[in-house]
Formats: C-alpha cells, sequence, structure tokens
C-alpha cells in the first residue's frame, strides 16, 4: 500500500556534549519534562500530522531506545501496515558498514523506504524539542510544488553565524546555503527538518553514495549538490517553539521553561497536540504534611516531604523531610535524603543523594554552571558537589568534587 | 503450560454490591468506579490476577458497564490482549431461556460452555468491590497442596460500624467465617453482626473447574441462585471448604462513606505504600502531563494522579487526572475525581466531586465528615 509520507527520524546521535547523561543511552532517549524523553516530541509530532509510519535511525547505545520504543503502542504507532521502526545497521550482502554520517543512514534504508513507495519523506531529528505540524509543511511543500524543503527559524543577527544558514528570496526559494558563516547573509537557521520528494531523495543519495569524497551528510553534501543543481528547494518558516537540547545548559534550560508555559512557548497541557510517552505505572505522587511545593512540575510514584521549588521530578522521585530541591531536574527513581540540598543541577535516574550533600548551587555573577549526576550514582552523606562538576562515579561521605 | 503462567482462570463479577453506593454507580459498575487517584476498582483485580500469571479473564457484566467497557477496551494495559484467553466481556445478551443474572449462579449458568471449554484447572470468582494487590498464585498453591474443593479468601479486620444492614436487600450479602484448626470453614455467617475483628470473606474463591462445572449444572436444574447461600452454606460438612487469610492492604467499598474514607486512609504513605508496593498496578493510560504548582500553591497531605493545575490551598485530598484548583480557592478532605475544576476563591471542605464536576467561583461548598457530600458528574455548582 502506498503512504503519502513517511518520516526517517535520526537517533543516532551519541550527544556527546551531555557527557554523564548519555554515557549508557542514546540522546533521543535523555528524559525530558517530567515523563517524557526527547524522542517523544518527534514521534508525537508525526501521529499528530497523520504520519503513521516511522523509520528511526538508531546507532549509538540504541539498548534503552529500542526498549523504549518497543511495538509503538505508547504513540499509537503499532500499526498493520506501517507503524514504527527501528531500523539499526545491518549486514548486507556486499558487507556492513556503520551509518557514516545523516544521508549514509537514509541511504542504507532505501529498501525500508521503498517498501511502503511514499510520494514525500521527511527527515527529523531525534534531539529537538519542538511541537509541529508536519501536515502544514507538507502543505507549504506542495504548494511550492518544491522537490525539496527545510524547515527554518529566525534567529537574532549576532547568533546566526552559530547556524546553518538558508538564504532565501522573497518567494521563498532557497538560493543560497551557508554553513555556520562569519558573514551570515540570511537569519534563517535550518532546523534540521526536511521534506523531499521521494524521487529526487533517491537520486541524490544514490549519487552522493558514489562519491568517495563526501561525508555523506545532508547539510554538507545533499543541500549543496541540489543546490548546485537548481532544484526547486524552499524554506518553510516555523515560528513555534523550538529547542536544540544538546547541551546540559540547553537541556536545563528547556526543562525549567517547561514549569512556565505562559512566557515560553512550550505548552504540554495542550489538549489538541498531546505528547504521549510510555507509562510508568505508578500510583499518582504524595504530597506529604511536611512538604512545601511551589513552581514545580510532579509526576507519579513521587512522594514529597521536603522543600520544592521550581523544579521538575520525573516518576518515583523521593524528597524526605528536611531535603531541599530548587531550580533542579531530578529524574526517575532518585532519592533524596533528608537535609541534602540540590540546587541548579541535572541529576540522572536512580541516583541516591545522601544526608546532608550538597549538589550544585545557584547561580553568581561568577559561577553559573549546572551540576550533573550520572544514573545510578551514589552521592555520599555530607558530601559536597560544585556547580561545574560532572559526577560519573560515587562519591564518599563528606568528600568534595568540583 | 509453563511455570510462570498460573493454571487458572478468572470470573470477575463487576456488578456486585453496587445498590450500596447508588451515587456512584448511577452511570457506572462498581468495578468502574475511580479509586486511588488514578484508577478504576477492577484495575486492582485484574493487575492481581495478570501479575499472578493468569491471562484468562471474563467479565460477567449486569448493567450499566458502558464505562467498564470503555476503561477496559481490548485489555491491552493490562497485558490481557491475547490471542489464547485475555480479556473477556460478557455482556448480559437477550436471548431465550439466558436473562439477565441476580446471583452468582445464574451468571454462572449463563457462561457454562466457556466453563466446560476452558483448559484451565482453576477458577477464581470474585466481586470487585475490593481494592488490593493480591498473589493470586500463592493462593493457588496453597489450595493445591490442602486439597480442598473449595478455597475462601478472607481477611480478619473489625468491620463494625461500617456494614450498611440498613439495606436488607439480597444483593448485599456478607459473609463472616469460623474455621477449625486446619483452615476448614466449619460455618459461614450471613450478613453477622458480631462486633469486634472478624473473618470476613473477601468474596474471592478459588474452585476446581470441572467441580464448578457440576455445581453450576445442578443449581441451573434446582434454579438455585446464590453461591454462598445455596451451594457453599448448606455444603459445609460434605464439601472441604477451606479459609485463606490474605494479610496484606484491603481497601473495601460498601457505602458512600467507605469510599471516602478509604480514599482518604491512602493519604497516610504507609497505607500507599502497602496497597502499592511490591506489584504494578495497571490502569488506562490517559497521557496527562505531570501535575503543575505553580508558585502560589500551598499544598499539604495530597495524593495526585497527573495532569492537574494546582494554583490555590489543597489540604488532605486525593485529586485524579486533570483536576484543576485555582488561585485562591481552598480545598480540604475533599476527593475530586477526573478534571474536577474548583475556580477562584472558593471554599470546598468534605466534597466527593464526581467525574467533570465544576465550581464556580467565590463559593463556599461543604459537607461534614460523617455525611461528604457528592456531586454528581458534569454538574455546575
Amino acid at each position: 500500500m502506498e503512504k503519502e509520507m513517511i518520516a526517517m527520524l535520526l537517533a543516532g546521535g551519541q550527544g556527546s556534549r551531555l557527557y554523564a547523561l548519555t554515557e549508557k543511552l542514546a540522546k533521543p532517549a535523555v528524559p525530558f519534562g517530567g515523563k517524557y524523553r526527547i524522542i517523544d516530541f518527534p514521534l508525537s509530532n508525526c501521529v499528530n500530522s497523520g504520519i503513521d509510519t516511522v523509520g528511526i535511525l538508531t546507532q549509538y547505545q540504541p539498548l534503552v531506545l529500542n526498549e523504549y520504543i518497543g511495538n509503538g503502542q505508547p504513540w499509537d504507532l503499532d500499526r498493520l501496515h506501517g507503524g514504527v521502526h527501528v531500523l539499526p545497521p545491518y549486514q548486507k550482502a556486499s558487507g556492513s558498514d556503520w551509518y557514516k554520517g545523516t544521508a549514509n543512514a537514509i541511504c542504507q534504508n532505501i529498501s525500508f523506504i521503498e517498501r511502503y513507495n511514499p510520494k514525500y519523506v521527511i527527515i527529523l531529528s531525534g534531539d529537538q524539542i519542538c511541537k509541529q505540524d508536519y501536515s502544514d509543511f507538507l502543505r507549504f511543500h506542495k504548494e511550492k510544488d518544491a522537490e525539496f524543503s527545510v524547515a527554518v527559524m529566525e534567529v537574532p543577527w549576532e547568533e546566526a553565524s552559530r547556524f546553518g544558514l538558508m538564504v532565501a528570496d522573497e518567494t521563498d526559494r532557497i538560493t543560497e546555503f551557508q554553513e555556520k558563516p562569519k558573514e551570515p547573509k540570511s537569519n534563517l537557521a535550518s532546523m534540521g527538518i526536511y521534506i523531499f520528494n521521494w524521487d529526487i531523495l533517491k537520486k541524490y543519495l544514490l549519487e552522493d553514495d558514489a562519491d568517495p569524497n563526501s561525508q555523506n551528510d545532508f547539510g554538507n553534501n545533499i543541500i549543496p549538490n541540489l543546490l548546485k543543481d537548481g532544484r526547486r528547494m524552499y524554506a518553510y518558516h516555523f515560528d513555534g517553539y523550538w529547542k536544540d537540547v544538546g547541551t546540559i545548559n540547553s537541556l536545563w534550560e528547556a526543562n525549567m521553561e517547561v514549569l512556565d508555559p505562559e512566557h515560553s512557548g512550550i505548552d504540554l497541557f495542550d489538549e489538541n497536540w498531546k505528547i504521549y510517552s510510555r507509562n510508568s505505572g505508578m500510583a499518582g505522587h504524595h504530597i506529604s504534611a511536611t512538604a512545601d511545593v511551589t513552581n514545580s512540575m510532579i509526576t507519579d510514584g513521587c512522594k514529597v516531604s521536603g522543600t520544592v521549588k521550581h523544579s521538575i521530578l520525573f516518576d518515583g522521585v523521593i524528597v524526605e523531610e528536611g531535603a531541599v530541591v530548587e531550580d533542579a531536574v531530578i529524574m526517575g527513581g532518585t532519592t533524596i535524603r533528608s537535609g541534602a540540598i540540590v540546587k541548579h543541577c541535572i541529576i540522572a535516574e536512580n541516583v541516591t543523594i545522601n544526608e546532608k550533600a550538597i549538589v550544585g548551587a545557584m547561580p553568581t555573577a561568577e559561577e553559573n554552571g549546572v551540576a550533573t549526576v550520572a544514573s545510578g550514582v551514589s552521592i555520599g552523606a555530607g558530601a559536597k558537589i560544585g556547580p561545574n562538576a560532572m559526577v560519573r562515579n560515587n562519591v564518599k561521605d563528606g568528600e568534595e568534587e568540583w | 503450560m509453563v511455570s510462570s503462567n498460573a493454571n487458572a482462570m478468572g470470573i470477575i463479577f463487576p456488578n456486585s454490591y453496587d445498590t450500596l453506593v447508588p451515587e456512584l454507580v448511577s452511570k457506572r459498575a462498581m468495578a468502574s468506579i475511580p479509586f486511588a487517584s488514578r484508577y478504576r476498582m477492577i484495575d486492582f483485580l485484574l493487575s492481581s490476577m495478570v501479575n499472578s500469571g493468569i491471562d484468562n479473564i471474563s467479565i460477567v457484566v449486569r448493567q450499566n458497564y458502558r464505562s467498564l467497557m470503555d476503561h477496559l477496551g481490548s485489555g491491552r494495559e493490562w497485558d490481557l490482549s491475547r490471542k489464547n484467553g485475555g480479556l473477556n466481556i460478557i455482556p448480559p445478551f437477550s436471548e431465550r431461556g439466558i436473562k439477565v443474572y441476580t446471583g452468582h449462579l445464574e451468571a454462572l449458568s449463563n457462561i457454562l460452555p466457556l466453563l466446560r471449554n476452558s483448559k484451565e484447572k482453576y477458577v477464581i470468582l470474585t466481586d470487585a468491590h475490593i481494592a488490593a494487590n493480591i498473589r493470586f498464585d500463592d493462593i493457588i498453591a496453597e489450595h493445591e497442596k490442602s486439597g480442598a474443593d473449595v478455597t475462601v479468601v478472607y481477611h480478619n479486620a473489625d468491620l463494625s460500624g461500617r456494614n450498611d444492614y440498613t439495606r436488607k436487600d439480597t444483593d448485599n450479602f456478607t459473609y463472616t467465617l469460623q474455621l477449625d484448626e486446619e483452615n476448614r470453614v466449619k460455618e459461614m455467617h450471613i450478613n453477622a453482626q458480631d462486633l469486634g475483628p472478624q473473618n470476613h470473606s473477601m468474596n474471592i474463591y478459588i474452585i476446581d473447574r470441572e467441580f464448578l462445572v457440576t455445581q453450576v449444572e445442578d443449581a441451573t436444574v434446582r434454579g438455585k441462585i446464590y453461591f454462598e447461600r445455596d451451594v457453599l452454606l448448606p455444603n459445609l460438612n460434605n464439601f472441604v471448604v477451606k479459609g485463606y487469610e490474605f494479610k496484606g492492604y484491603v481497601a473495601l467499598i460498601n457505602s458512600i462513606k467507605s469510599y471516602f474514607d478509604e480514599n482518604m486512609a491512602l493519604l497516610k504513605q504507609e497505607n500507599a505504600d502497602a496497597l502499592f508496593e511490591g506489584n504494578s498496578i495497571y490502569t488506562k493510560v490517559r497521557d496527562d502531563n505531570p501535575t503543575r504548582y505553580t508558585s502560589t500553591a500551598k499544598v499539604k497531605n495530597v495524593m495526585a494522579a497527573d495532569g492537574c493545575v494546582i494554583e490555590g490551598t489543597v489540604e488532605n485530598c486525593v485529586l485524579f487526572r486533570g483536576v484543576k484548583i485555582a488561585k485562591g480557592a481552598v480545598v480540604k478532605n475533599c476527593i475530586l475525581m477526573q478534571d474536577t475544576v474548583i475556580a477562584e476563591n472558593t471554599t470546598a471542605e468534605y466534597l466527593i466531586t464526581d467525574k467533570n464536576v465544576t465550581v464556580t467561583a467565590y463559593q463556599e461548598v461543604k459537607g461534614t465528615a460523617s455525611y461528604p457530600m457528592y456531586i454528581t458528574k458534569k454538574r455546575v455548582v
């Protein structure tokens, strides 16, 4: 059966700038916003946009991601025809190869795409927090009679040189592409989300694959080649919430923005555009008589007896009486014992912060780091973790780490 | 069968004791009454069975079962969407010779072919007015070891003052047990009013399937209605009926007051831990976002599900999914079901609001501890 458009979701990235958080899992599987993982956003966008076939390209540490996706049921992507498929690199008669670049990952799965014989393919990135209606993007692509479209965001001119930029004329037709230029000619940053006509994409993937000097990357190779050939390329303006959560600071910031939907623009409470996730199956959370909870998000399985301010607690977090949590992102299954002070930091899953330990500090003029504790770590009683610390191993009682 | 699966099938009667809580069941069955902030009563029995390796479960409904059907769907959330067995909802269809049942024997007689054709050795019969985290595999093992014809699961508790004996209808029999030193049931009392701790039947029975088929066939011929009154009681000397004491946490709903009290009891962390720690209780997933507490929230002693937005003061409350409490509202000792809205500057005490209730701004709505006020589904106050 033919599909009008299927999605290919690039989820193989290591997310090396998230350091301790992505040692054991791929970046798209990093927990976000109290009960989600990053990949929930593109997957939910797909299903809310009417896309029912998604290939997820995995490579780096795929275990957590594979288990999380399962048969795709939480996103309503368990379909008889189509649905969600995890696509790791595989061995072929001609040999086997890791995915060498973003374009190569798609190229190695041409046969997957051909099973559905789509008219269009949308390429998505598994490391962005964004609520976007891809059907509106497709409408634009069709209206322009485009062969390739890219979603772009207007960014401040002074930051423009950090991005891949699209220079477009008044009809939104792309005339030039600049990758992180010193002198930007445009402030339209590529979001890394593309719609291709499938015949065009296939042609360019195969040509690119035959080029031994290519890095097999969309930004560096495919898009410049399309431009060179004068293909019909258009820039689709997106002005909703979009955040690349590639760094500890941006991940922390995006989580904090969830707490302020009125101003930040990331509203998880939107009934018309739900973000789906795999359910933890835990009971409702408890706020005890000794607790003080303000300006926070709390989910199933949490037990709070201490003070929680401006923080996000994931499923099953325990905050004991006398503990203080402020400006913090505390991932699932973590316990914060009595008297511990946890501020301005990201604590990964299943961490124990013992009595009177201090983790992180509120930012000052000199120091505004986000302390990070990797999953499964135990922070000893009375230990002190500085605001720039990146803790990967257990910290003994009373020790300090900066 | 592989040892992870129990050699038993489950049969649940979702409408038992409906008439004890007429307010709560006006649009639903006992089994689909919302309980403990994100569950329905039946979730506890279904999850207990599934966690014990039972994956062939039939629900014999009598009436008001639309909300139950909606809740259960294909049974997938309980891992019961199976090719073999799985979840089987049996509605009371109209057919000559088949009528809407009164007692369990009649219900079982309606499903005799199912009982005859199943492969499991044992049958578990249960009502749905109890929330507990039960290891049925332990009970089945004990039943097997004891060589009993029937095992009755009971709990020892002081329920004096809890049962409402002013209701004399035969739908609402309760049973207390007298056991000998080998746990054999010697006497079974209907609606006994003895004070102090008693062995109260939880109305959960483990029976050899073929033995049950024989009893139901016999009962159908003789026009018997109630399993306990008409089969067990007269035969305590003929059959080996053993008691199995369930020592875990039991929440029991047999009046609107007990509904209020059993929800409130879970605000004590040790009670909630006793009910939920151990095996997971599954329920229909609603994909709500986490609950949000704003800077004006003041919250003490609350159990809440996802999807709530709390801007006001909340004390001693159980909040179901999607409850909104606006700024300046003061809500104490309330049970607010799904999507209840308490608007700004309203005071609410001792309320049970059903789904989608809205209490408008600047109101004062109060029940009392002994008689919590119930507000019906979708009502705007």
